[in-house]
């Protein structure tokens, strides 16, 4: 559903509607077919608020239980400010088109010698991937893109709650797009040497989405906290909360104890096995890395697109992920 | 923004049409044109129904452009033929052929599968000056998206063949560009051609 401008039809003088962002209209009552001269715009859709201030409070106070938050912020923890507004953001389609040919090299060890296989790969991306981008200053909100695109689309309540103003430019948005599909295609595509790529990308008109969010503001112990929930669902979308030192420290004697009993388990192992002890190594480091990470930034927990850094379950992931490329992609340990 | 009611540049006829589409029809003389940053008159073909075809009918509109394809270099891994160096004559790295590419909104694979088969087996029809009663699908692809389009049809032919395609070099050139409605009947199968 767009915003709709309400116009006379040049041939019989009939109140039609014009679609902000379309070009063409059938009016209604002489059947003719209508053309859109001029800036064509930008369809803007605004999606209807779902959720009361109590359904955020309550779905905020949930949200202030779970992970390594302060354990006694649900009891000390006080709402002090929970309004809606509305932020704007792009949204597109693009349609993907091409071919991405190459190799993936796996190298296998028998125990005596290694050696690498090449193996051709020539992968058709022939999709359509969704893109959306804030358009305006976020602030201190945590929020980058849409993550809902379900629900019920309003005109009233977009009059009525305060909105951010758009400030970004359509074809910045455009840009970005058709550079998330082409580096979404080359993930998809799963080609880790390209030798020949040729891909056509084709976005779709461009809406400005303006979406419900909570924001919560809270206090624990005499410092603000900030978490958003989404207007349509009612799940937290973001948030800063305050991590608890006990479980900083837990972390730190836990995961310096496993980590350096599998770096020792990795030395004793050495001389009979080499992958096992090179797995111990590598095991003990990400925990230890992992235990750092935590330990470093457990102080303040965050969920959320932040540009600083809380601590995040995902940065274990990272660490591991990174670590253990070359045993995902090439099976070599050796590159690590 | 201003809202004009559609003419036709040719016989200055207004259009009428109770569906929305990019491309506009006139019903007086049979002009087809677009209007995108300004008018321009569309080179149109329409093919004939067979005889035997069903009521369910709907035209299909194709963008079927007549290229040449000049092959520098193919490498591919797995041997195999090269799909297009074969359609040329013996010895030759460049040929002309039609690459068709659907313009009407439909399923990903579809539009691929559907690409490809008219594209490497053009399809024999005859053509009528008129749409009839029959109704057609709205044109939602844009001449120069098509033309993209046909890139993507020429990687494709060389690359769905036995061998893996590991490097492509080409050049090719799109000479003109026609909108060919192509009649088909609605089945519970999906569109199936009826020419």
């Amino acid at each position: 559903m767009g915003i709709e401008v309400g116009l006379n039809c040049p041939a019989c003088s009939g109140a039609i509607k014009v679609v902000e962002g379309e070009t063409t209209v059938n009016c209604q009552y002489c059947g003719s077919m209508l053309f859109v001269e001029g800036d064509a715009g930008v369809t803007t859709i605004s999606f209807k608020n779902m959720i009361t201030r109590e359904t955020a409070v309550i779905s905020s106070a949930s949200w202030w239980k779970k992970g390594f938050k302060a354990r006694d912020l649900k009891r000390v923890g006080q709402v002090t400010e929970c309004y809606p507004i509305y932020i704007p953001f792009w949204s597109t389609t693009t349609r993907v088109a091409g071919w991405i040919c190459g190799y993936e090299e796996r190298t296998h060890s028998d125990g005596k010698r290694t050696y690498t296989e090449r193996i051709p790969k020539e992968e058709l991306i022939l999709r359509d991937y969704r893109f959306s981008e804030i358009a305006c200053d976020p602030g201190d909100l945590g929020i980058r893109k849409m993550r809902n695109i379900d629900g019920e689309t309003a005109l009233t309540d977009f009059q009525t709650i305060p909105t951010f103003e758009s400030t970004t430019s359509k074809d910045d948005a455009f840009a970005h797009a058709k550079e998330s599909a082409m580096a979404n295609a080359r993930s998809d595509a799963h080609v880790p040497h390209i030798t020949f790529e040729n891909v056509h990308v084709f976005p779709e008109s461009m809406s400005m989405v303006y979406y419900p969010i909570w924001v919560v503001r809270y206090t624990y112990r005499d410092r603000m906290y900030l978490n958003t929930v989404d207007g349509v669902t009612g799940s937290v979308l973001s948030g800063r909360a305050p991590g608890d030192p006990l479980f900083q420290s837990l972390a730190v004697t836990a995961g310096t104890s496993i980590g350096g009993l599998l770096g020792a388990t990795g030395i004793i192992v050495a001389s009979s096995s080499g992958e096992v002890a090179i797995g111990c190594f590598v095991v003990g480091l990400i925990i230890m890395v992992g235990t750092y990470l935590f330990f470093r930034g457990g102080s303040e927990i965050t969920e959320g697109d932040f540009s600083d850094r809380g601590f995040k379950l995902g940065d274990l992931k990272n660490v591991a992920s990174q670590l253990t490329q070359g045993r995902v992609g090439g099976n070599n340990w050796g590159d690590i | 923004m201003q809202v004009i009611q559609v003419k036709c540049p040719k016989c200055g006829n207004p259009i009428y049409s109770k569906q929305k589409d990019t491309v506009f029809y006139c019903t007086t003389c049979g002009t087809m044109h677009i209007r995108n940053g300004g008018v321009q008159v569309l080179d149109v073909e329409i093919g004939d129904f067979n005889k035997n075809a069903p009521q369910d009918r709907v035209y299909v509109p194709f963008w079927r452009m007549y290229s040449t394809v000049v092959i520098n270099n193919v490498r591919s891994e797995g041997g195999g033929f090269q799909k297009l160096t074969s359609w040329f004559r013996e010895g030759d790295n460049s040929g002309n052929l039609f690459i068709w590419v659907p313009a009407s909104e439909m399923e990903i694979e579809r539009f691929k599968n559907m690409a490809m088969d008219f594209t490497l087996n053009p399809p024999p029809y005859n053509t009528r000056m008129d749409f009839g009663t029959v109704p057609r699908l709205p044109t939602v692809m844009r001449q120069e998206e098509a033309k993209e389009m046909a890139d993507f049809v020429v990687v494709t032919i060389e690359a769905e063949k036995p061998g893996v395609l590991q490097y492509l070099d080409y050049t090719l050139t799109v000479h003109d560009a026609k909108l060919i409605y192509l009649p088909f009947v609605s089945t519970q199968q999906g569109l199936v051609p009826a020419f």
